[in-house]
Order: C-alpha cells, then sequence, then structure tokens
C-alpha cells in the first residue's frame, strides 16, 4: 500500500511500516478482544444482579451491538472484503452497504445544483450538534430536513456529500443518496469515464437488524426505485441533464446490504451528464462542504 | 510494457495490511473518540485522587490494628500518597496530551491499558480474582472502553496527521 503511495507526492511513505503503526494495529486487535471478554463478564453478572441484571443486560446489548461486533467485523473485514470497487459501498465496519446504482459526470458546482434544483436537499455532516438535533427533532416530531446520513465509503473514503427528500411528516421513511468523486483517470468495469457515483435507497423504517444487533433505517429492498426517482426529479428540473445508461450493469448483484436488507435491481446504471448545467446562476451555500471533501480524495487508488 | 511484467507472489503479504487504510480523509474536528478517550484517562485521574482520600480514610484504622505506630503509619501514607498524587499527575499530563492529539501519547496509553486489562485478565483466568460489579468490574470495562476508543481508525487517523502536520509545521 505504502509501496503504491510512494510513488505520490508524499515524502513520507515508509513511515506506515513504522513500530508505531504495528502497535496501532495490535492494539485494535487486542481491544477487539478485551471488549468479548467484557461482554462475556457482563453476561455472567447479568444472573447476579437480580434488577440490576436489567440494566446489565441492555450494557451487554449496547457493548455487543456497537462496539464488539463492529471492531470484529473491522479486524475481519480488514482481511476477506477487496478493497476495489465491486459496485457496492462499505459501512464504517467494512461491511457492504448500500448498492452503486447512479454515475453522474459533471463538476460539484453542477452536481449540487442539479440536485437541489431538483428539490432535494443537502445532508448535514455527522456532528455532536446535528446528532442532538436529531434526538430532538424526534422526540418534539419536528422535521429535519437536513438531518445527515450515516457514512459510506468507497474507494476507501466517506460520501463527499449526500442529498436527501423528508417523506411529509414521517421521520423514518426518507429518500437519500450519497455521491462520491472518483479518483482522477478511474474507470467503471467495462471503461466507462464518470466523475460521481451514486449510491441512491429509500429508507422505509427504523428497525433492529438482526445482522447487527443494532438500531438502523430499513432500506427499500428495490432500490431500482429510488435511482429512477432520483433520475427523473433531476431530469425534470434540468433541461440541460442528459442520460446514458450502461445496461446490465449490476445484474448479478442480488443481494444483502450491511443491515442484512435485500437489495433487488435490474441492473441498469444511468449515467447523468450534467455538463452542459450553467454554472454560477444559483451557487449553492453549501457546495463549499463537498469541495473540501474533496481535497481529502485519496491519493493511492 | 511487457518488461515491467515479472513474476511476482500471488497473495498478498501480511503487511500489507498493516497501513492498509492509513490514507483516512482528513479530520479537522477532534473525533468524539479522542475525547472519549481523554476524558477517561481524565476519570482515572480523578479516581486516583478518590482513591488517595479512602485509603487515607482507612489506613490509620488499619495500621492501628496491625500494630504499627502512629509515626510509622503517617510516614507511609505520605510516601504511599505522593507516589499515588505522582500517578494521578502523570493521567492528567496523559490525558492532555491526548486531547492535544499526541499520537505518542495515545499509544503509551493504549500500552498501559493493555498491561491492564492483561494482568485483571491473567488474575481472572488464574481464578486468583473474582471480576464482578463489587469489586473490579467497572475500572476492568472502562480500561476496555478507552482501549477501544484510542484504538478506533479515527483516533488513529486524527492523531497521525495531528503529528505529521505538527513536523511539517
Amino acid at each position: 500500500m505504502s509501496r503504491r503511495e510512494g510513488a505520490g507526492a508524499d515524502a513520507t511513505p515508509r513511515r506506515r511500516f513504522s513500530l508505531l503503526a504495528v502497535l496501532d494495529e495490535f492494539f485494535f486487535v487486542f481491544a477487539g478482544v478485551a471488549a468479548v471478554w467484557l461482554a462475556w463478564l457482563l453476561l455472567t453478572e447479568t444472573f447476579q444482579l437480580g434488577w440490576w441484571g436489567i440494566a446489565m443486560a441492555v450494557a451487554f446489548w449496547v457493548l455487543i451491538a456497537y462496539l464488539v461486533l463492529p471492531r470484529i467485523h473491522r479486524v475481519l473485514t480488514t482481511i476477506y472484503v477487496p478493497d476495489y470497487f465491486i459496485g457496492r459501498t462499505r459501512t464504517s465496519d467494512g461491511l457492504l452497504g448500500d448498492p452503486i446504482n447512479l454515475a453522474l459526470t459533471g463538476e460539484a458546482a453542477q452536481v449540487h445544483q442539479a440536485m437541489r434544483t431538483a428539490g432535494w436537499t443537502q445532508a448535514d455532516a455527522v456532528t455532536l450538534r446535528s446528532s442532538w438535533r436529531i434526538i430532538t427533532s424526534t422526540i418534539t416530531r419536528r422535521s429535519y430536513d437536513e438531518a445527515p446520513v450515516s457514512p459510506l465509503f468507497l474507494f476507501g473514503r466517506v460520501h463527499d456529500f449526500a442529498y436527501q427528500q423528508e417523506v411529509a411528516g414521517n421521520p423514518a421513511k426518507r429518500h437519500h443518496v450519497r455521491f462520491w468523486r472518483t479518483p482522477d483517470d478511474w474507470l467503471l468495469p467495462g471503461g466507462a469515464r464518470v466523475d460521481w457515483l451514486a449510491a441512491g435507497t429509500f429508507d422505509r423504517a427504523v428497525g433492529f437488524s438482526l445482522f447487527t444487533l443494532q438500531v438502523t433505517h430499513k432500506i427499500d429492498a428495490d432500490t431500482d426505485i429510488e435511482r429512477d426517482h432520483i433520475v427523473s426529479t433531476v431530469r425534470q428540473h434540468n433541461a440541460d441533464a442528459r442520460l446514458d445508461i450502461l445496461r446490465d450493469f449490476s445484474t448479478g448483484y442480488h443481494s444483502r446490504n450491511g443491515g442484512g436488507d435485500s437489495i433487488r435491481t435490474d441492473g441498469h446504471l444511468p449515467v447523468l451528464d450534467l455538463r452542459a448545467l450553467p454554472v454560477g446562476a444559483e451557487q449553492p451555500a453549501s457546495a463549499q462542504l463537498g469541495s473540501d471533501a474533496q481535497r481529502a480524495e485519496v491519493r493511492n487508488d | 510494457m511487457t518488461e515491467s511484467v515479472r513474476k511476482r507472489s500471488a497473495i498478498e503479504p501480511a503487511e500489507a495490511l498493516l497501513g492498509r487504510d492509513a490514507p483516512l480523509p482528513q479530520i479537522r474536528k477532534r473525533p468524539i473518540t479522542t475525547t472519549l478517550g481523554a476524558t477517561f484517562v481524565l476519570w482515572r485521574a480523578v479516581a486516583g485522587v478518590l482513591w488517595i482520600a479512602a485509603f487515607g480514610l482507612i489506613w490509620f484504622d488499619e495500621a492501628h490494628a496491625d500494630g504499627i505506630d502512629h509515626p510509622t503509619a503517617v510516614t507511609v501514607f505520605w510516601i504511599i500518597a505522593v507516589a499515588a498524587g505522582i500517578g494521578v499527575l502523570v493521567l492528567l499530563l496523559f490525558a492532555w496530551l491526548v486531547w492535544r492529539g499526541s499520537n505518542l501519547a495515545r499509544i503509551l496509553v493504549m500500552a498501559a491499558l493493555t498491561f491492564s486489562i492483561s494482568t485483571a485478565a491473567i488474575a481472572h483466568f488464574a481464578g486468583a480474582e473474582q471480576i464482578t460489579f463489587r469489586t473490579t468490574l467497572i475500572i476492568v470495562a472502562l480500561d476496555i472502553l478507552v482501549l477501544l476508543a484510542l484504538s478506533s481508525r479515527d483516533a488513529r487517523a486524527w492523531s497521525r496527521q495531528t503529528r505529521e502536520h505538527g513536523r511539517r509545521a
């Protein structure tokens, strides 16, 4: 990895193999093992504390679902999930996430403009503040149009930005689509060059995932509906947007996402060409956010 | 082009996994795991102060019961209290350094935690020490949680990046 990166501008490629890096990996794995042991301790305590045992059982579940399993997944998926493009995003634990079902060409500003014109709202970044706002808006049942989306990874990095549409009066349901800028000179399988890849799915409910034991959004299995919804809203409101379709791009992919939801698709990959869109007519205030994320682009893919 | 094709191993060397997801995006804000880790270390320091206080409360009775005379008991108390006090100061220093984003401090704290957890685990599995809610479960749990937080990807990325930025500056 650092051998590949060594070709780049980074003058310190060798440091990746330093003792500190090795120690880091060791602590990463050791912490996972220790957490398993802690879970076991909590579980055995659960049966000995009477009513307090219920609190311990909850602590056990939180520990397992949010700390132990993610850490184990992280360690294992680092080893066996390939790191190249396979048409799927990955969750922060390294599991397979939502499918890539949309591609775009054009500048960041054009993408932002196309989405905003089409009635989409850019999602906030996940921060303490936005997390708190999710909680308060859920309790008070107020709408939070810019609610952040969970991070999904492609090309080894989190999405550059995400857009969403609320479903009236229902915070559990929403349309959302995440965007990643493709690395320079990167080609899709089959050879097409696109600037952006996107994963659009529809959250249909909040539920309990038997896969990760976490409370997550359940997505609609038919990802084509959401994909076509994005494409149609963008085309409807942007006369200059052109559409190509890579037919049967991912027809073979019928599987589950990281939360265990199944996915069905006809496999077509629409490529929205936004290069003809006039930029500057409406400079999106949030375009800055997207370009910040792009600056952090990985250099080795 | 054909010149560059040479035989190479089909299996990725294990060491390639080591730095694999090192090029994480630049995080400009301190990740919550780093804050948590520093806070936990701070708590350990506070717990140390409480421990000294609790020790002071019971030590003199214990010493008296064991037949240790008062001046000796006072001397022993101060030796232990000063040693523990230095420990508390070191913990405070490390909490601050971790919070600032020092990679070395993070590694050292994790090493100490690993030692502490291993000791508890060995004692536990050897049957010498019962770890229950009433004894040391809280401490072991805190140690493990801090280790999880400090070894997480974003805490690592952030402290590495501050280290590298610091060198460049």
